[in-house]
């Protein structure tokens, strides 16, 4: 498991890399919490382009984390899931609530 | 229709033994060289089982989890064992975004993913004494 951050204008970008399942999410949550109030930003890009795996875990870690930028008034943007991805991203039609960068 | 090749494998209810349980379901179905995407669908209803056992089934105490997957030509059945709390209202549980703990950002999307992801999927629970989750999928051939 590793997330790495970077800035883009306004927004935070969440680069997330291997697998997000119930085992790896909790660690994930508190970095991107923690780096999300250090830095001075209103948005989130969550990069999903190296995510290899996801289950309903990585959905209830999308989830709060859009939850805590709109607290803020910020935006949300998921960029560049892989296909397996996609699927559970349309099963848990998160597509109709947040921003998808493909 | 007879079995052509089966496997069991139990360990400790430890959330690490997630990606380790759904690894092994993914490999034991791929000698039948089923198509990707139907190994990806395999490894997420497996991870959604196994991670249910292990937060519902046992919660704080520890206990065994037991993996069971049996192949057909055509078709791989898979159980995933608890001898945990058991669930009370099977019906409830398996509704969607129906959750018992919203505090750790559990979707109570788990049951919701492995019917959308498997061909079949059957819930047997006794309070007190745990849960199988019984679930096919077709594997057909590229």
């Amino acid at each position: 498991m590793n997330v790495r951050f970077s800035r883009e204008g306004n927004s935070l970008v969440v680069m997330i890399e291997g697998e997000i399942d119930h085992h790896t999410a909790s660690g994930m949550r508190e970095r991107i919490d923690s780096k999300f109030l250090m830095e001075p930003v209103k948005n989130m890009i969550l990069d999903l382009s190296r995510v290899t795996f996801m289950d309903s875990a990585g959905i209830g870690l999308i989830l709060g984390r859009m939850n805590r930028v709109k607290l803020i008034g910020g935006r949300m943007v998921l960029r560049k899931p892989r296909p397996e991805i996609k699927r559970i991203l349309r099963v848990s039609k998160i597509e109709e609530l947040i921003e998808l960068d493909a | 229709m007879q079995p052509i090749n089966r496997m069991r494998t139990e360990f400790l209810s430890k959330s690490a033994n997630e990606s380790f349980a759904r690894v092994v379901a993914a490999s034991f179905a791929a000698q039948a060289d089923p198509s990707i995407e139907v190994l990806a669908d395999i490894r997420t209803a497996v991870s959604e089982a196994v991670t249910n056992a292990i937060i519902h089934g046992y919660g704080d105490e520890e206990g065994i989890v037991v993996l069971n997957c049996v192949l057909y030509p055509d078709l791989i059945e898979i159980t995933v064992e608890d001898s945990g709390k058991g669930i009370e209202d099977v019906e409830q549980a398996r509704a969607p975004l129906f959750t018992t703990c919203p505090d750790q950002e559990r979707t109570g999307m788990g049951f919701t993913v492995m019917e959308t992801f498997m061909d079949s999927l059957e819930v047997e629970s006794k309070v007190g004494q745990g849960t199988r989750i019984r679930m096919t999928k077709q594997l057909k051939s590229r």
